[in-house]
């Protein structure tokens, strides 16, 4: 079939389900707002009504995926292929369907979902309005950019916390971050210096400080001290930069995230081969003294609150030893 | 500026190639001396020399030598100008054979991926040469425009291919075109390509020939079909090494042959010396721009040379309108 016959198709049968959900709920308000209460947040677009412990619940924002896990929550949709074997209870089974990779997400399968709740936003952000049409009870609560990290995460964790009834976890969740933070502050000699780094196919490349995935809220954070201060260009994925600028800059602690370690089949060069190995590393005093932190594996597909306690949890031993 | 029979042979003459060799020779010693790093400093300076900036001056020269005279010797064997691994989809093979390799045997040595490349790229480039066979040109653009096309093609499914198997992020870093990440023991293969830089000065006439077509090569006593394959083997090997070591380095086979014949005129053998300086001194510069104008960071050559190289591009194109 042609995609000009799928497209027409495609329209009417979404036009179709917006017609059906709205006579649904049309129909049943009084009945179900007497059963299912409802509460209202703020979320990244403002304040929104939402369903409170709702049943059908599509995920997409990785963010969330942790802490939705840890909470028992089921999903009817979720992105499998970003999710990997990280959360089986929330991806696993048949009856939970694909809703497709960012750069393909599966709306169909989103809109066949059902969901009373969506919590879109983060990679999937740009999809925002399909989803406002397929369920208005949308959230988008990743952590904004430009704004303080760690509350934002904090923020991000209360507003699941409300949604899903459970705020004395939410609140636990948050104290931990802040718990983690505080010990990697206090481990954290401000007179050695930290870079950050990202590496993935094989190079290496420069996080910045205060942007850059992970590595570059180490710094605004905890205070740290650059080895490098330099604004990033390409804040995602890092800055192109040579072993020679690394071994100038000289940094007493190394900050590592590695992008592949995630995708990497058997053959892939890791980070730790990759900066311990290299030659004109050796005189660093961060790989001699092997002052280098490793991001977890799964970081880079996770980044919720609670990997980010593990990263300042991690920190602040490694300092501390 | 177009320089017209060379029988008169001045003393201008004669010094030209030592002098442009001289002023390549004076680039890559710049290009030694440009980095982050202080290797005038006490104690380790000189072995960061050794271990970053030599092997990266060797990497440059080694294939901007290569990508230039493999543009040669494709714009010689099709007889048509705007023809270079880029614009043929060779390059885009071998980026589809390295992928492959990667994905079935990962912990495969750099020989065996290098190996695989070059047959994929071997494979394409002949691709390329059937269908152009096949086909009654109108005009001498489309031929590039063909290989364009097939190597967008490829690339697509080697795009596809990553997307599904996740290394789309990877499959980025690998195929720009950056000498950032060489450092000694991640350069040394690309000796490889002066073996080849070698056979192509030794059968740089009979590639000429054969580029006139089968006629003409047979009447003369050339093995059309052999040096056809010869000349298409040599390319995709410098390809196929290129892409895996460094990546992409659009365009350079393209500019610089046609430089040097805008302005020498069309000798294969006396313009090879030309092309390799040409390929050399461009790459240099591209790459000594590329990391002093974000110092300490850098700007991937690939990206640089595209600019470059896309502005002579659409240049050549001008020009030869304006001849028509």
């Amino acid at each position: 079939m042609s995609t000009r016959l799928i497209r027409p198709l495609a329209a009417a049968s979404l036009a179709a389900a917006l017609a059906l959900t709205g006579c649904a709920s049309g129909a049943a308000a009084p009945a179900e707002q007497a059963a299912a209460t409802t509460v209202t947040v703020e979320d990244n677009h403002g304040s929104i009504e939402v369903p409170v412990n709702p049943e059908r619940v599509v995920a997409l924002d990785n963010t969330t995926f942790e802490t939705l896990s840890e909470w028992g929550v089921t999903l009817v949709a979720a992105p499998k292929p970003l999710m990997y074997d990280l959360w089986p209870s929330l991806s696993g089974g048949d009856e939970v369907l694909d809703a497709g990779l960012h750069r393909e997400p599966n709306i169909e399968n989103i809109l066949a979902a059902d969901p009373d709740l969506i919590v879109g936003g983060y990679r999937f952000r740009e999809i925002y309005d399909q989803l406002k049409d397929i369920q208005p009870a949308t959230i988008e609560t990743s952590p904004r950019d430009g704004e303080e990290h760690t509350s934002e995460l904090k923020r991000q964790t209360a507003i699941l916390g409300q949604v899903f009834d459970k705020n004395d976890e939410a609140t636990k969740l948050s104290a931990d971050l802040d718990a983690a933070i505080a010990d990697a502050k206090a481990a954290y000699d401000p007179s050695q210096t930290v870079m950050g780094l990202i590496t993935s196919g094989g190079k290496i490349s420069y996080a910045a400080p205060g942007e850059g995935r992970g590595v570059g809220h180490l710094f605004p954070t905890l205070g740290l001290t650059p080895a490098l201060d330099r604004a990033a260009e390409d804040a995602s994925h890092g800055d192109d930069i040579s072993v020679e600028a690394i071994a100038a800059a000289n940094p007493e602690w190394l900050f590592v995230l590695d992008r592949d370690a995630m995708f990497g089949e058997d053959g892939y060069v890791s980070a730790k081969d990759l900066i311990e190995n290299a030659e004109a590393l050796k005189n660093v005093p961060a790989v001699q003294k092997n002052q280098i932190v490793y991001l977890d594996g799964s970081f880079y597909l996770d980044e919720g609150i609670q990997a980010y306690t593990k990263l300042y949890r991690s920190a602040a031993e490694a300092f501390a030893s | 500026m177009i320089v017209t029979a060379p029988s008169p042979r001045t003393l201008g003459h004669r010094l030209a190639l030592p002098a442009a060799t001289a002023g390549v020779t004076a680039l890559v010693v710049v290009s030694l001396f440009v980095g982050v790093y202080d290797i005038a400093g006490e104690g380790f300076g000189t072995e960061m020399f050794f271990i970053s900036r030599v092997p990266r001056t060797l990497a440059l020269v080694l294939a901007g030598c290569a990508m230039a005279v493999s543009g040669l010797i494709m714009q010689l064997l099709t007889q048509n100008r705007f023809v270079e691994p880029s614009t043929t989809g060779t390059s885009e093979w071998a980026a589809l054979g390295l992928l492959v390799t990667v994905l079935l045997a990962p912990t495969a040595p750099l020989i065996v991926r290098m190996v695989v490349a070059s047959v994929a790229a071997f494979v394409g480039t002949m691709i390329f040469i059937g269908i152009l066979r096949r086909i009654s040109l109108r005009s001498s653009l489309v031929v590039p425009l063909i290989g364009i096309m097939l190597g967008a093609v490829v690339s697509a499914f080697t795009t596809y291919l990553a997307v599904s198997t996740n290394s789309l992020q990877m499959l980025g870093t690998w195929f720009m075109g950056s000498f950032t990440s060489i450092v000694r023991g991640r350069y040394e293969v690309l000796w490889v390509v002066a073996i080849v830089v070698v056979l192509v000065f030794l059968s740089a006439d009979r590639i000429t020939v054969a580029g006139l077509g089968r006629d003409i090569a047979t009447t003369v006593g050339v093995d059309h079909t052999r040096v056809m394959l010869i000349g298409a083997g040599l390319v995709a090997v410098a390809t196929g090494v290129t892409t895996v070591v460094v990546g992409f380095l659009p365009f350079l086979g393209l500019v610089v042959p046609n430089l040097v014949s805008m302005w020498r005129g069309d000798n294969a053998r006396a313009n090879l010396p030309w092309v390799c300086l040409g390929g050399v001194a461009i790459v240099v510069v591209c790459d000594i721009v590329g990391r002093v104008i974000r110092m300490p960071f850098e700007v991937p050559v690939s990206m640089i040379l595209g600019v470059v190289g896309s502005a002579v591009f659409i240049t050549l194109l001008l020009r030869m309108r304006a001849r028509a």
